[in-house]
């Protein structure tokens, strides 16, 4: 079974975010990219699934990035993937959710797959919106947000989360899954996996070879456009209390919400 | 554009509150617009959930209770607003940021050639078009976003950021004809109710959240108490998380969920970077913690130095002889 992960780095939340007022994009070169933590709940799961099936199972890292990006395959190879490959250029800046699904879903087709696995989101945009607009893309079922996976021959059974527990869906092969953090405990990579990382395969990707047209990428492809944005002032300092006594304390905390009509 | 559409989420025939939200929102974005508004409500329960939306102000309701969508995932909701918003023609579509809300707006997005903005904090009316409003990076920008070029176009609605309103518009209800019998790809074998009657943390308007100041699971119970009383739901650090003290589904912060609530109680909460970009933009934020030191204390509104384990139950008390009152 040929298993394809895909991954995305993301800035490092810690990190000071800085904007080109120009092109409205963030400055990513100025801040330490990481693999999207989501991501390695989605890596470790395809690696679970290849220990248990074992035979001719295959795990490949797909990422959509500039060509910093090869530093987040590499984490993703040293976990214990088998394989990489990468879709990287310059006109690819600029590109929105649905342009950015629009890219994978052509490159998913083009390394083939029985299986997608990815985290539900990413750290830096949260959009959610790109596991699903992908499996439509490919018309193969969306098993987004589950935070169980069975593989059984051709056949594949979620636990999907719902707002009061989850569902049990079940469906066939080829298909997307989105899993949830949770669903498993992502392990490190060893030194010998590190080590191995260097000399595994990373397919470099062109736009040409996947197929994809100019004109529905980048910033002539996207449908929506950031139009202006602000930093965020921080969050003013208020009232701190040391309270004497549980009483006093949770009285400060009653009066306070009833003064601003919460309660 | 012709229509500003809401997607209305419904549990068993009873509107969920984001879906009295977005109703009042689309009704709004309509009138600005000098289009129709229209709400879509599928799946068993629909014809009730219909009714409830006549105190909203929107014009058409759309009603679709023979859809399957408990019965397959996902598919069935994205056929029949797939088929909807191509009879519509030109228009917005407001979907909840919950999990299926996002997944069914990308997925018509992709079928129609919509754009999408998400995590949507208030939407307006400029020269005729929509301007959306949306946290990004953790909330430390707030943008403007444009659609370009698109007569679709989807937004994804962050809970608690639009006023629901009790003012009936024209609530004419029209039925939806029943879609062909057929099977699904992804299908639904076993719906499985863990947290019956709970609030889900992102749509809360109250959050009572707990940290490792809370020392174990056990400790939780203090937490749900105090939620319980104010109709708020249990939030949780990523510490009390990974500890396996509560489920992930719980879980604030950059590897959770991003609330905004218009009330955020932390309890045992450092505070950290992590768990702030998941809750700054909340209403009011209270905290409790024994540090006086810990960060958190540097963006609330009211901070409690002090013991949580005594505040925190003694502040239930208060809260419910209040509602008791009341």
């Amino acid at each position: 079974m040929r298993i394809v992960v895909a991954v995305k780095q993301v800035p490092d939340t810690s990190a000071e975010k800085t904007f080109d007022p120009q092109t409205k994009r963030l400055n990513r070169s100025s801040i330490e990219n990481i693999l999207n933590p989501f991501d390695e709940y989605a890596i470790e799961e395809a690696l679970r699934l290849k220990e248990t099936l074992g035979g001719d199972t295959t795990v490949t890292i797909l990422t959509m990035a500039p060509q910093s990006g090869v530093d987040v395959v590499r984490k993703a190879l040293g976990m214990g993937a088998d394989n990489a490959a990468m879709l990287s250029d310059d006109a690819i800046g600029g590109s929105d959710t649905m342009s950015t699904a629009y890219l994978l879903a052509l490159s998913l087709k083009h390394i083939g797959f029985d299986l997608v696995l990815c985290g539900t989101q990413s750290t830096d945009a949260i959009n959610s919106i790109v596991p699903a607009a992908v499996a439509e893309r490919l018309r193969i079922p969306a098993l987004t947000y589950a935070k169980k996976l069975h593989v059984s021959g051709n056949s594949i059974e979620i636990q999907r989360e719902t707002e009061s527990g989850y569902w049990r869906v079940v469906a066939q092969l080829p298909a997307l899954v989105s899993v949830t953090k949770g669903i498993n405990e992502p392990r490190y990579p060893t030194l010998k996996g590190i080590m191995g990382a260097k000399k595994k395969e990373i397919a470099m990707l062109t736009l040409a070879g996947i197929g994809a047209d100019a004109a529905r990428i980048g910033d002539a492809g996207a449908r929506t456009k950031v139009e202006s944005f602000e930093v965020v002032g921080a969050r003013a300092r208020g009232e701190v209390f040391t309270a004497s006594d549980p009483h006093e304390g949770a009285r400060k905390i009653m009066d306070f919400l009833i003064a601003k009509k919460v309660i | 554009m012709k229509a500003v559409v809401a997607l209305i989420e419904h549990e068993a025939g009873v509107v969920r509150r984001s879906g009295l939200e977005l109703a009042s929102k689309a009704a709004d974005l309509a009138k600005e617009l000098g289009a129709a508004s229209a709400a879509i409500v599928l799946g068993p329960g629909a014809n009730d959930a219909a009714q409830a939306l006549k105190s909203t102000p929107i014009d058409t309701i759309y009603a679709g209770p023979d859809v399957p969508a408990e019965r397959f995932l996902g598919d069935p909701v994205v056929d029949a607003l797939d088929a909807l918003l191509k009879r519509i023609g030109p228009c917005a579509l407001l979907v909840p940021a919950s999990n299926a809300g996002k997944d069914a707006g990308a997925r018509v997005a992709v079928r129609l050639g919509a754009g999408v903005i998400t995590e949507a904090s208030d939407i307006s009316v400029k020269d005729g078009a929509l301007v959306v409003r949306s946290p990004k990076f953790g909330g430390s920008v707030m943008s403007s976003i444009v659609f370009v070029g698109c007569d679709y176009q989807v937004v994804v609605c962050r809970a608690n950021s639009f006023t629901a309103r009790d003012q009936a518009g024209k609530g004419e209800i029209v039925a939806l004809a029943p879609p062909p019998e057929r099977q699904y790809p992804a299908r639904v074998e076993e719906s499985v109710v863990q947290e019956a009657g709970k609030v889900p943390v992102e749509e809360a308007s109250i959050i009572v959240s707990g940290g490792r100041g809370l020392g174990g699971p056990e400790h939780f119970d203090i937490i749900e108490a105090l939620a319980d009383a104010l109709g708020g739901a249990v939030g949780a650090s990523r510490a009390a998380v990974d500890a396996g003290w509560i489920p992930h589904a719980h879980q604030v912060g950059q590897t959770g969920k991003t609330v905004t609530p218009q009330l955020y109680i932390a309890c045992g909460i450092s505070g950290a970077i992590q768990h702030k970009v998941g809750m700054r933009s909340a209403g009011i934020i209270v905290a409790i913690n024994k540090d006086g030191n810990a960060p958190i204390f540097e963006f609330c509104d009211l901070g409690v130095v002090g013991d949580l384990f005594g505040i925190v139950p003694e502040l239930t008390k208060l809260v419910k002889e209040r509602k008791g009152a009341a």
